[in-house]
């Protein structure tokens, strides 16, 4: 029993049985498998185990596990529709300027609060995420970087409500995780239009 | 599958959790679908035996509850393994407490799978299945993600907490002790 000196075709072998590779990857794998008996045996062998390690193994019931699953969320929020045309009323430029602050000091004590792993996985915008969609209808994969977000819309927001909203916004330290240990919600969503 | 593809397929996967997040539970179901036997496959590679449609369903019902957490950086199928991997843990550690036994050993694992009822299988796949349980926990583990599941060692690192190098070392050591162990016949 001999291994092929060749270590990047027996790397490949795996991927190659199952399918997965490239077309230039599997071809190069293809022709080197015509010239060398022993990557043919470990080829075959590969299937046998494939074949083995589903032996025993009982078939899963789809539709039983699926009805033990949560429901899906909901599908409406009136409330922050409502919200976005008042956004154009009367007094849009005392709303700009709440947004303007609510950007400027809200982001910056969210950015202190975060700790440096986060921030390195913020600064890194290209990921996405799969944002839970919360009581919205129409949520889509966002960027990383938009950790917050308040549904109520600021029209909603008085003076008080802004310190209350500040306030909020200290007190998070975490976004959404990717830490396999975490298998518990670590997403907060309130049954209010602010959600953050 | 082309890798082209393996990237479209974990697409597919991000675009039936949104379909699931905008309320159509349709979408679970097809994400089990997809899912569920791997998962199983992956259970029995860790030696669970016993109630797996149960694990495999604990498993989804924690991923469901907490889906915000999941990131796209990595396939969803490697998120769903290291949830049941985590039950599987959980599990050991248990059984363990109650009734004071040690992990399943390799011995042991023969033994189950030697006993299992009215199975009718092909006596190569027998001994290529004896092989596989006689290699350590975590030879067996590489072994069944880069040969079953076609996981790139990167994702497999991650999920057994090494480096792509060990892994690699593993999964040539696997294939080499199976074969030293089917060459003894
Ligand atoms: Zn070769």
């Amino acid at each position: 029993m001999t291994d092929c000196p060749n270590g990047l075709m027996r790397d490949l072998l795996p991927e190659h049985a199952l399918g997965l590779l490239p077309a230039a990857e599997a071809a190069r794998v293809a022709q080197h498998l015509a010239e060398c008996a022993t990557c043919r045996a470990d080829l075959v062998l590969l299937k046998q185990v494939r074949a083995a390690q589903s032996l025993g193994v009982p078939r899963m019931d789809v539709a039983a596990i699926a009805s033990a699953l949560p429901s899906a969320p909901a599908t409406s929020r009136p409330a922050q529709r409502i919200a976005s045309h008042r956004w154009f009323g009367g007094h849009a430029w005392q709303y700009a300027a709440a947004a303007g602050l609510v950007l400027v000091v809200g982001g910056g004590i969210v950015w202190r609060a975060m700790p440096t792993g986060e921030e390195a996985r913020l600064a890194d915008s290209s990921r996405v995420v799969v944002a839970p969609v919360e009581s919205a209808g129409v949520r889509e994969p966002l960027p990383a970087d938009d950790g917050i977000s308040f549904g109520g819309g600021l029209s909603d927001l008085s003076v008080d409500d802004l310190q209350a909203l500040l306030g909020q916004m200290d007190s998070v330290r975490t976004l959404p995780s990717s830490d396999p240990e975490s298998v518990t919600p670590v997403i907060a969503m309130n049954e209010g239009g602010k959600t953050l | 599958m082309s890798e082209s593809d393996r990237e479209g397929d974990a697409q597919v996967d991000v675009a039936l959790i949104a379909r699931w997040q905008r309320g159509d539970q349709r979408a679970a179901t097809e994400i089990v679908g997809r899912h569920a036997q791997a998962l199983a496959r992956y259970a029995a590679a860790q030696g669970v035996r016993e109630a797996v449609e149960e694990l495999v369903q604990d498993t989804f019902v924690r991923a469901f509850n907490s889906i915000g957490s999941f990131r796209a950086d990595s396939s969803l199928r490697t998120w769903l393994f290291t949830i049941l991997k985590r039950l599987v843990l959980d599990r050991q550690r248990t059984e363990r407490r109650r009734r004071n036994q040690v992990e399943l050993d390799e011995t042991h694992a023969v033994q189950e799978f030697d006993a299992l009822d009215g199975m009718v299988a092909d006596e190569t796949l027998v001994r290529v299945k004896q092989a596989v349980d006689r290699l350590s926990g975590l030879q067996r583990e590489v072994f069944a993600l880069r040969v079953t599941e076609g996981l790139p060692y990167s994702e497999i690192a991650t999920l057994v907490g090494s480096t792509e190098g060990a892994c690699r070392v593993h999964y040539h050591n696997a294939m080499r002790a199976v074969k030293e162990y089917l060459s003894d016949d």
